[in-house]
């Protein structure tokens, strides 16, 4: 009886609407064909062929309602020539697509086609990526969860939770764990909302890559290698932009890199957040608690991908909106390495920058936060300067932001480092390393702007809100 | 045993020829609208009878030079047309085929590959409908007693014991795929980025070949255009260059051939296997810029020291798709090569090594003139 008490506290603490994470109130007791319109297919449970089966010849329209209990699969759930279907379960852990038996190298639930949604269920060790929407326009995916019971494992399955190449997006209340690259992707995407999920040991745990037009917030990242990211990847036609990273937390972000490969591989365990190669992106009222390494990075592409030529794209194959972005632009090629136009304000930061890297020797980037900083706390906000003119570790007025990095309103320490000079000086084991890092203090010029050129992100509409 | 059964199909053949017992009862019946049959013998195209394939008029067997690897499965493949139309003729691509035509392909094995002809269990037929809205694929599994086989859109997952070409004793994850992952190779976007599917085989290169009817041997495009399958083929069929015959490549050897046939053979190859993903109008083969098309000359896009897009655990460790003269530096082989899931390639249809496709790989990519990628 004495036990009772707290756990309902605790109940009542996480329905609280203001906290981050999924709004676990959100269970499907029952769910039916009932009132549903248009086709409705009843899966018993535990009935993969009629699963298979009906996934295979759908038609547009379809509700296809899961049972209670797990579904063993030995291929993948591939959804195709249908728009408008529907995947509903009784709610995560109530039902389970599990991937366990496949021996083929497939994904779990694997979707082409308009207006798809997913929910209330969980999909269990996945071959390769767990729920995959490739394509796809107005996508919803509500209260899934994607997770490897094997733990933090190089061989599970790439990723949990994977829109790509899709528009109008909204991920809520899911949640994504153990991933051996990103827990909950949205990627190649234009218009995405991912708000209230919990995210957890994953190597990346929430990704933004190469989207635009994305509101994140009223997530919960933890235990992640990187906690929450946003970047883009060399070569990819679609800029990432206006991606407004807001009111989440992000703590203990301290999991060791089981990546087996990409460019995940390279985050530092100890990372809350890092802007890479992006732009028109904001971190605002969030809340990073005990990344061991760096609660914010803001860095150029060019730390994983060195030749700029690498991320260049023809103008003729360039997809979503960019002209506007003044992108570096040589004769017919765009190039997207900048880390530019990126506000950082009004976040919390707490308990983090304790042990850079953790000690560990790989991987570089966060080898050097190690060397930098030896025994001194990191401060939470890092930027590479990587394309600034001017930098001085001694005199402000030496330091350039030609990149348009605001740092004003922010409770934290901030640093930038020419990072070229520092690693030059790490190799040759000069010591005191941290001298050569430009420390100003708030209101941090000339870093102190808050807010974005050409306006503010506009709030994201899409035809599911 | 093997004599009487030889006797009785070249019976049954000139029983045929003489008009007196036709081989069906009933003409191709190929709906053009909606699911087709639950039974593959409801369509009346083909029926196996124990030792091979046997087609109704009209329906025409044909092989391809260089084949798609699938685990050592054997393919029979065979096209029908309706009465009254025809396919038309293309240089380059898979030939227009007209609304109700068929392709049928069944994939079988044998026990033991050394004696391919003997014990064979008919797996599954895969039969792709033009209908007037573009082609569709459906599953047909065939059954235990191998009397017909029935629609199976959920598909299957088998496990095959076999002994390979070598006496190797071999264990294949067989897929029978779903419905809807026919499209994963079968699918192309066109000049409005819309998808639609495609087959992959019937193009003039692979075609022009001999094939050995039950009446004799013939080209197989002459005999297509013969039976009013075909239109539009030009009556001088050597201004085609076909792709290499694979199967005399396995017979002689990767090591026999001359360096100029085995960088054709390789690229016929890398055509058969990956172009149906990896060509610019490829689903997936656009996000990795990878082109392995025979006729793509762009040495980027062929992956000369190029950098994959996001291949994650697929490298092996590696930093680009081809090194010239390394080809343990390439993750081109070392995706052909290795068996590890998550990394292979291609994505479906291969569970082993094709160990004369890996030879092949091997010797075209370190006769190119060496560079150092960076």
């Amino acid at each position: 009886m004495r036990r009772v008490v707290p756990l309902l506290l605790v109940a009542l603490v996480i329905s609280c609407g203001d906290d981050p994470g999924p709004d676990t109130s959100a269970t499907h007791p029952n769910v039916n064909c009932e009132g549903v319109t248009g086709e409705c297919v009843l899966i018993a449970p535990s009935d993969t062929e009629a699963l298979l089966d009906a996934v295979n010849l759908l038609a547009d329209n379809t509700t296809l309602v899961l049972g209670l209990g797990a579904y063993a699969l030995d291929n993948q759930v591939t959804i195709r020539n249908a728009d408008g279907v529907t995947l509903i379960g009784q709610g995560i852990g109530e039902t389970t697509l599990d991937f366990s038996g496949v021996t083929t190298q497939v994904n779990g639930v694997d979707v082409v086609g308009d207006r798809f949604l997913a929910e209330g269920f969980t999909i269990l060790n996945a071959t390769k990526d767990a729920l995959r929407v490739e394509d796809s326009d107005t996508v919803t995916i509500r209260a899934v969860e994607t997770t490897w019971s094997t733990g933090v494992d190089s061989g599970n399955g790439a990723y949990g939770i994977y829109p790509v190449k899709c528009e109008n997006v909204l991920v809520e209340d899911s949640v994504a764990s153990f991933a051996s690259d990103a827990g909950l992707y949205v990627g190649q995407c234009i218009g995405a909302v991912v708000r209230n999920n919990h995210v957890h040991d994953n190597v990346a745990g929430l990704e933004i890559e190469n989207t635009q037009f994305v509101d994140v917030y009223g997530n919960l990242a933890e235990d992640n290698t990187g906690g929450l990211v946003v970047f883009d990847l060399p070569g990819n036609p679609i800029p990432g932009r206006d991606v407004y990273v807001h009111d989440n937390m992000i703590r203990n972000n301290n999991t060791r890199n089981f990546a087996p490969g990409g460019t995940v591989a390279q985050i530092p365990p100890g990372t809350g957040s890092f802007a890479m190669a992006s732009r028109r992106v904001i971190f605002e009222n969030n809340t990073y608690e005990n990344n061991a390494t760096v609660d914010i990075a803001i860095v150029s592409g060019l730390i994983v991908a060195s030749d700029p030529s690498d991320w260049g794209t023809p103008v003729s194959e360039m997809v979503g909106q960019w002209e506007d972005l003044g992108l570096v632009q040589e004769g017919e090629t765009v190039f997207n390495y900048r880390s530019e136009n990126v506000v950082v304000k009004n976040n919390s930061h707490t308990g983090g920058g304790t042990e850079a890297n953790l000690g560990m020797l790989e991987p570089e980037l966060g080898l050097l936060f190690l060397a930098v900083y030896n025994e001194e706390t990191v401060d939470p906000i890092i930027y590479d300067a990587i394309g600034e003119s001017a930098f001085s570790p001694t005199d402000p007025s030496m330091n350039s932001n030609d990149n348009h990095v605001c740092l004003g309103d922010n409770s934290g320490s901030f640093a930038s480092l020419d990072l070229e000079r520092l690693a030059a000086r790490a190799e040759s084991l000069e010591p005191n390393l941290i001298e050569a890092l430009f420390r100003p203090d708030a209101p941090f010029a000339p870093f102190d702007c808050t807010t974005l050129d050409g306006g503010p992100i506009a709030p994201i509409t899409i035809p599911q809100l | 045993m093997k004599r009487a059964l030889l006797i009785s199909l070249v019976a049954a053949t000139m029983l045929s020829s003489c008009g007196e017992e036709p081989l069906f009862d009933l003409a191709p019946s190929v709906p053009v609208t909606g699911t087709p049959p639950m039974l593959l013998s409801e369509m009346n195209l083909v029926r196996w009878e124990g030792d091979g394939f046997v087609y109704n008029e009209r329906v025409v067997p044909y092989a391809l030079n260089t084949p798609l690897f699938s685990d050592y499965t054997r393919k029979d493949r065979a096209i029908y047309v309706p009465p009254g139309a025809s396919a038309r003729y293309d240089a380059r691509d898979v030939f227009d085929f007209p609304v109700g035509s068929a392709i049928i392909k069944s994939f079988s094995f044998a026990e033991d590959l050394r004696e391919p002809n003997l014990n064979r269990r008919v797996i599954e037929t895969r039969v792709l409908i033009r209908t007037a809205d573009g082609w569709r694929a459906w599953p047909y599994r065939w059954n235990d007693a191998q009397t017909d086989a029935e629609l199976k859109p959920s598909g299957d997952v088998l496990t095959i014991t076999f002994t390979d070409p070598r006496g190797a004793a071999q264990t294949s994850n067989y897929l029978v795929p779903q419905r809807n992952q026919c499209q994963s190779c079968h699918e192309r976007k066109d000049d409005d980025d819309e998808t639609f599917i495609t087959p992959i085989g019937p193009r003039a290169r692979d075609l022009h070949r001999e094939f050995m009817y039950p009446d004799g041997a013939e080209n197989q495009l002459t005999r297509l255009a013969r039976e009013g399958l075909l239109t539009g083929a030009p009556a001088d069929l050597s201004s085609i260059t076909p792709a290499v015959d694979f199967a005399s490549v396995e017979a002689r050897g990767v090591a026999a051939l001359s360096e100029d046939e085995a960088q054709r053979a390789a690229r016929d190859y890398l055509d058969v296997n990956c172009a149906h993903c990896h060509n610019p109008a490829g689903v997936q083969g656009i996000t990795s810029q990878l082109f392995l098309n025979w006729d793509n000359d762009d040495p980027f896009n062929l992956g000369i020291c190029k950098r994959p897009g996001s291949a994650g655990a697929g490298t092996g460790g590696l930093d680009h798709d081809i090194v010239p003269g390394s080809p343990d530096e390439s993750i081109l082989l070392f995706r052909v090569q290795t068996t590890e899931v998550g990394a292979m390639m291609p994505l479906l249809g291969r569970s082993l090594t094709h160990d004369t496709g890996v030879a092949l790989l091997r010797r075209w990519i370190s006769e190119m003139p060496a560079e150092t990628c960076e």
